[in-house]
């Protein structure tokens, strides 16, 4: 089911929650809605579920006005946050509770009830649970049966709010995976809401940035993680140090910034020499951490006291390394990016001239 | 009054202070002896002095008309009463813990006057609004309703002390529990009935037994508020609290003990009931 968000906008009391919305979402697709807490995608999702009134525009399911039906209506299939499993029945109850509401006419007899709910439990793989409590089971096996019961309904739309959001690191990788199998088995329209970006670039097919009840950008993973709209957007989307004001106007050589841009680059993005350059700073290290695959310095500029962040691959460290606490050494920013600070987007080439407009648009392209 | 505590509060690890063995058992002697002294000793001479005079006498003062009458009384302004409270208690609390609006905390303290007034204001306000003498008194008498000293007015101001109980026994639970379970039953395709039928009622289902005994166990035992309605018209408008008065007055102290005896043992009665669904509630919390 395609879904047409146009012009919605929701406030709680004096609070705008969403500013006047727009969105396509194609039939099939898999999308996250990407934003930090506070930023409306919880109410956008639920102002799509019917669990939220709009205060104004309109929202069309496959072009069919929408925006007055009820919940009910609207046949979606919900997933919550802390499941909201029935505590008083069983799983198998609870898968079993969309069929058994439906009106006489239109409900399966209990033999097709018990088949259906026995075949979606297999379908999460838990129909050896059937007969617990949710209390009795783990945080990643309710969300499973979360699924499974909004799946009997047969919802066309499938909607999860921070579907993983109270699991732990390795349960939640799992079940990214599941769920990513899962809409390619059934191929319903699926709608998550996530505040972890690794998340959403990881699993979705389109991802919705969203701050302060506006979307920000909307975009494949890679086009908004290449070509991030704005300052936001580019922030958010992983770590970034961030320089602005005079230490980025007067102090990278090869920057010429106005005083309005902030200039971010990733750790990554910075290369590190034991020697200087006419491009480098030099820095001295704070900290390094050399645990994992990454190798995370903490460095400090020599000219204006700044603290950034550098990373670099193990293999890399050990060919160039070993660096130690203490030593000087020069940084290299080649790819960082201006963003005009009033308006949040990429400077354009009237304000940054030479090698910056290069570096970016080596960056963007 | 009975001062309760909300039933979610799980008391976990209530620190154990180190104290010298001596100063552990003052406390736990002073603390038995003070329940010893003020509930469980008037608790067995209300027994004692029940059966002081035999069995026979004690089931005589309770077969007595009067005695009867009253126990039928009490009976039915509980049947009554109770079942009210629970509605009202459900809707009042529904309204106060899934809602927002305006004036919203003026209820949540206007649900608690029963429990600040003394009761005898609360009867006391009935017999002003209902009373011969009273607001609505010249358009009962035409009409020939009969709401003051009679059965009427005790119900009304039963319900008035009792009130409280389920409300305020089911606003925390309800609001701890929020709106996800009832909203995923409507994204399943229930209707406003099922859903509350189904998933409301079952969650709640524990606080609301609690708080429908404490409510029965007041409704049964309230004396002041009905006092002042009820006009002790022997077998008709006396419940058996103030049967027990007024066989006291009257020195006839092994028959009230005898009456009395049936408070208690409701009150017994009562604390068990509580003590399984709080144990119950804890097993299903």
């Amino acid at each position: 089911m395609g879904i047409k968000i146009r012009n919605v906008t929701k406030a709680f009391g004096t609070y705008t929650a969403i500013q006047d919305i727009n969105l396509q979402i194609q039939k099939g697709d898999f999308v996250a809605l990407l934003g930090p807490s506070g930023s409306g995608k919880t109410t956008l999702l639920r102002l799509i579920a019917g669990l939220e009134n709009l205060d104004a525009g309109k929202i069309f399911f496959n072009g069919i006005d929408y925006t007055a039906k009820t919940v009910k209506e609207r046949k979606v299939g919900f997933v919550f946050q802390h499941y909201a499993l029935f505590k008083h029945m069983t799983i198998f109850e609870n898968v079993a509770f969309g069929l058994k509401v439906k009106p006489r006419k239109i409900r399966p007899t209990k033999k097709e009830i018990k088949e259906k709910v026995m075949e979606l439990l297999k379908f999460v793989q838990l129909e050896h649970l059937a007969d617990r409590y949710p209390a009795q089971l783990s945080g990643g096996q309710r969300q499973r049966i979360a699924l499974a019961r909004a799946l009997a309904v047969e919802p066309e739309v499938l909607l999860l709010d921070e579907p993983f959001g109270a699991l732990d690191a390795k349960v939640r990788q799992e079940l990214r995976r599941w769920l990513r199998e899962i809409h390619q088995k059934l191929n319903i329209t699926t709608i998550f809401v996530t505040h972890d970006q690794e998340e959403a670039l990881e699993m979705a097919d389109t991802v919705v940035i969203m701050n302060h009840g506006k979307i920000e950008q909307i975009g494949s993973p890679e086009e908004v993680y290449e070509k991030p709209a704005n300052a936001f957007v580019y922030s958010f989307l992983g770590k970034v140090n961030e320089f602005k004001g005079e230490s980025l106007v007067t102090n990278f050589p090869h920057v010429k910034g106005t005083e309005e841009a902030v200039g971010y680059i990733r750790p990554h993005e910075i290369v590190l020499h034991q020697q200087s350059n006419e491009n480098s700073i030099p820095a001295v290290v704070i900290h390094i951490n050399k645990a994992g695959s990454t190798v995370r310095f903490e460095l400090k500029r020599l000219d204006t006291d700044e603290l950034f962040e550098v990373e670099m691959t193990s293999d890399h460290y050990k060919k160039q390394g070993p660096f130690h606490k203490g030593e000087i050494l020069y940084a290299e920013f080649k790819n960082i990016v201006l963003f005009d600070r009033k308006t949040n987007s990429i400077q354009t080439e009237k304000n940054v001239q030479g090698e910056v407009v290069s570096a970016i648009s080596s960056y963007m392209s | 009054m009975i001062a309760k505590e909300p039933l979610n509060v799980k008391r976990v690890g209530a620190g154990r202070i180190p104290l010298a063995p001596i100063r552990k058992w003052l406390l736990i002697g002073t603390a038995l002896g003070f329940l010893g002294v003020f509930i469980l000793i008037p608790l067995l001479v209300v027994f004692t002095e029940a059966l002081k005079k035999g069995i026979e006498l004690y089931f005589a003062a309770l077969k007595d008309v009067d005695a009867l009458a009253a126990i039928k009384l009490t009976l039915m302004t509980a049947a009554i009463v109770v079942p009210l409270n629970a509605i009202f208690g459900v809707i009042a609390a529904w309204a106060i813990a899934k809602f927002e609006f305006k004036g919203k905390n003026i209820l949540i303290t206007l649900i608690d006057i029963p429990f600040a007034v003394s009761p005898v204001i609360a009867g006391l306000v009935f017999v002003l609004l209902f009373g011969s003498q009273g607001v609505f008194g010249p358009f009962l008498e035409t009409n020939n309703i009969k709401i003051i000293f009679s059965i009427p007015g005790i119900v009304l101001a039963t319900i008035f002390v009792t009130f409280p109980f389920v409300v305020r026994e089911l606003i925390p639970m309800m609001q701890e529990q929020g709106s996800e379970e009832e909203e995923a039953a409507i994204t399943l395709g229930a209707s406003g009935w099922q859903m509350f039928f189904r998933v409301t009622l079952p969650n709640m289902k524990w606080g609301l037994l609690y708080g429908l005994i404490l409510c029965n166990a007041r409704a049964m035992g309230e004396f002041g508020a009905v006092s002042v309605v009820s006009g002790h018209i022997r077998g008709l408008t006396n419940t058996v609290p103030l049967h027990v008065e007024i066989l006291y007055n009257e020195y006839h102290f092994s028959a009230a003990f005898a009456v009395a005896s049936l408070l208690a043992l409701l009150a017994l009665v009562t604390l068990v009931l509580k003590s399984l669904v709080e144990w119950k509630t804890r097993k299903n919390g």
